[in-house]
């Protein structure tokens, strides 16, 4: 149960060698989460944190059946490292690295679409999956439980930061969390909230999900046109920062962006289509603790 | 988000061979006067600053002669376009509009791909002409491998209606804006007007060009000519901006800040992580707080960089309390942030009568509990929500108004 990744997951890590992977690596492995590989050119033979390195993904492959990958490539090289994963039919990817080009995103993302893969990210501190003690990234830390228990709660983020405070509310809430995933804070990233409501829909775990985003005009309309067809049938609580405030912040520059650009009446008129769509809006981020309350979840994963 | 201006990407443009007029550029009005002499003929003179709508801003002179140029230049020098101070006039050669288009590169972030819109309603009022005639502009979506065939360039102009030999030079201009655009790693290029002659000759008039910044370790060339400016404002960045571009810079990787001075306000405002601060700048306008400016740090700062970026805050007149708050992060050092806001803040001399709120759970809570509180900092751990922390500056605010 839950979404992405369980105990069958086979994970390997792309640039195991550097220092944030390294450090992800063991906090991932001391939680329970089966990581498997390394990946890094040239050091085939060595050890991090007992986890076995390969030059290339396909001898991970061929050796652990991987199938599942964390991707900590430095910028540049992203591109080739979603190319090489791709190649070797992986079907699922993380990827936190941040600032990666513009342009190299739109090519992977345009090449893991046109072989029905997924990626996440990229700038995510990944995803987790805490009754089956997975996960990828950084996310959770050491302290894993001080924030995210399992449960019955998916959690889909914008902010990586919020991703672990959103499931602090959860059980702050009584309640626990099924799946959640920092989907990236880029302008692009490879899935959308739309496409994760998709996979919640079907899971028997998930009773409800919180989706913490900042004001963006695309990823709500995709949600609300989602919503609106009546494919999601289970409670969706959206907290979106900036609702009150990016309008201040943002001053439109060129003449595109001033086509682009909404303002405050179309904000407030989306926030009530929204409502209207059956999406809580928590005013306050503090709404989601009574919110949740209010919807008398029962917890019924537990054995 | 880094910005070209608008003589640099004019030379990127004519280095790539697309037509632009002669230019040249000027620091005071006697080598204004020498350029206008050097393209000998009437001139239009343009403030050198990266933002738009410079002609509505009456940033945009022209001049028949060299000492008209001279005299227009001198009136533009000093002066400030959307906060931007003009130190530098463009001049170029002035033509004779017949026609002026429009078109613009850029990312489509929803469909995830490159995006190009063409129009044949150029000019200073583009925006109302295209929002009143919708069919007067073209939108293309681009393949980010194959890019744009020369063929949807001249449909594109076609479907405009364009015709002879201003399509086929119109359409050849496009795709090889559309080239530059990808090769530069371009966020956005944006040529407006991009004009046809009375001789029915087409020339690109003006250009914006942004650079992806996560892209420039591909592009060394361009480093000594980009403007970096904020993230969400498009203007030039304020003193206190400034000063916390310089702290960031002295140790970029740790703690990375992002930072606008907002008009007015009382409350200095520094908050974690982009989602969690934006939401905290939410709750204190929704609890009826006023904050000074917007300052958001990621991961964990040091103690110096933590106690200058305080520093900075606090001094802008006007500024009577201090809002701390981040989410539950597993990488942020409490005793460390701790320690950099209490030496700021005893520096300053700020004491009971300044409110100060502070809200982090992460390492060493207890040790950074223990600092602020011995300074008379009032420190909230996970026990209390970043809301709730928020509604306690306030009343922390109103109460020293009241008394």
């Amino acid at each position: 149960m839950g979404i992405l990744v369980d105990r069958n997951s086979r994970v390997g890590i792309v640039g195991i060698t550097g220092l944030d992977a390294m450090a992800a690596a063991k906090d991932m492995l001391n939680y329970g989460t089966p990581v498997l590989a390394g990946i890094s050119p040239g050091r085939r033979g060595e050890r991090i944190q007992e986890i076995p390195v390969y030059d290339t993904v396909r001898q991970a492959v061929e050796e652990q059946g991987v199938n599942t990958m964390l991707i900590y490539a430095p910028p540049a090289f992203i591109l080739d490292a979603v190319q090489e994963t791709l190649a070797s039919d992986i079907k699922l990817m993380v990827i936190p690295t941040e600032k990666v080009p513009n342009q190299d995103v739109l090519k992977a993302i345009y090449e893991i679409k046109a072989v029905g893969a997924r990626m996440i990210g990229p700038n995510t501190i990944g995803l987790i999956h805490p009754l089956e003690r997975v996960k990828l990234g950084a996310i959770g830390g050491d302290k894993v439980e001080r924030c995210f228990i399992p449960g019955c709660v998916g959690v889909i983020s914008r902010s990586a930061g919020m991703t672990a405070e959103t499931a602090h509310m959860i059980k702050k809430s009584g309640l626990g969390v099924s799946t959640a995933v920092n989907i990236g804070g880029d302008a692009l990233i490879g899935t959308t909230p739309k496409e994760l409501l998709e996979l919640f829909e079907r899971d028997p775990q998930t009773k409800a999900v919180i989706l913490f985003t900042e004001r963006n005009i695309l990823l709500e309309e995709e949600v609300m046109e989602f919503i609106g067809q009546g494919s999601f049938s289970k409670p969706l609580i959206a907290a979106i920062a900036g609702k009150h405030t990016l309008h201040m912040l943002k001053k439109p520059w060129l003449g595109y962006e001033k086509i682009a650009d909404e303002s405050a009446d179309k904000w407030s008129e989306k926030l009530k289509r929204l409502k209207a769509a059956g999406v809580h809006v928590a005013d306050k981020y503090d709404d989601i603790i009574t919110i949740l309350q209010d919807l008398e979840l029962e917890e019924s994963w537990v054995v | 988000m880094a910005r070209l201006l608008e003589n640099e990407a004019l030379r990127i443009l004519a280095d790539n061979k697309l037509p632009v007029p002669r230019f040249e550029y000027a620091a005071t009005p006697e080598e204004a006067k020498q350029a206008a002499e050097n393209l000998n003929v009437p001139v239009v003179i343009k403030a050198l600053v990266p933002v738009a709508n410079r002609g509505k801003a009456g940033a945009v002179v022209f001049a028949d002669e060299p000492e008209q140029a001279a005299l227009n230049t001198e009136v533009l020098l000093g002066s400030s376009v959307q906060h931007c101070l003009v130190e530098k006039v463009l001049i170029c050669e002035k033509l004779n509009t017949d026609q002026e288009l429009f078109v613009s590169i850029t990312i489509d972030h929803g469909l995830q791909c490159p995006v190009v819109f063409a129009s044949t309603a150029g000019g200073v009022d583009f925006e109302e002409i295209v929002s009143r005639n919708p069919e007067k502009i073209r939108k293309v979506y681009v393949d980010p491998y194959k890019g744009l065939p020369d063929y949807v360039a001249k449909e594109t102009w076609a479907d405009l209606g364009l015709k002879g030999s201003v399509l086929r030079d119109a359409a050849m201009i496009l795709s090889k804006l559309y080239n530059v655009f990808g090769a530069y790693d371009c966020d956005l290029l944006e040529v407006n007007p991009l004009v046809i002659t009375k001789e029915s000759k087409i020339c690109i008039v003006s250009a914006a060009m942004t650079i992806d910044d996560a892209a420039l370790f591909r592009h060394p060339e361009l480093n000594h000519v980009l403007q970096m400016g904020n993230d969400y404002a498009w203007r030039a960045l304020t003193s206190m901006e400034k000063d916390i571009v310089d702290i960031n810079e002295t140790d970029p990787y740790r703690g990375k800040v992002m930072c606008m001075e907002l008009g007015g306000g009382d409350i200095a405002f520094m908050c974690g992580g982009c989602g969690g601060s934006l939401l905290m700048l939410d709750a204190l306008l929704q609890y009826g707080g006023k904050p000074a400016n917007y300052l958001a740090f990621d991961g964990n700062p040091p103690e110096r960089k933590v106690y200058g970026l305080t520093k900075v805050l606090l001094a802008k007149p006007g500024v009577r309390g201090l809002f701390v708050c981040a989410n539950i992060a597993n990488d942020v050092q409490v005793d460390v942030v701790a320690n950099g806001i209490v030496k700021a803040l005893q520096e300053a001399k700020k004491s009971g009568d300044f409110p100060v709120v502070v809200r982090l759970a992460g390492v060493n809570d207890e040790i950074g509990r223990e600092i602020f509180n011995a300074a008379g900092v009032e420190y909230y751990g996970e026990e209390i929500t970043m809301t709730m922390a928020a509604k306690r500056m306030i009343e922390r605010m109103n109460q020293i108004k009241a008394g």
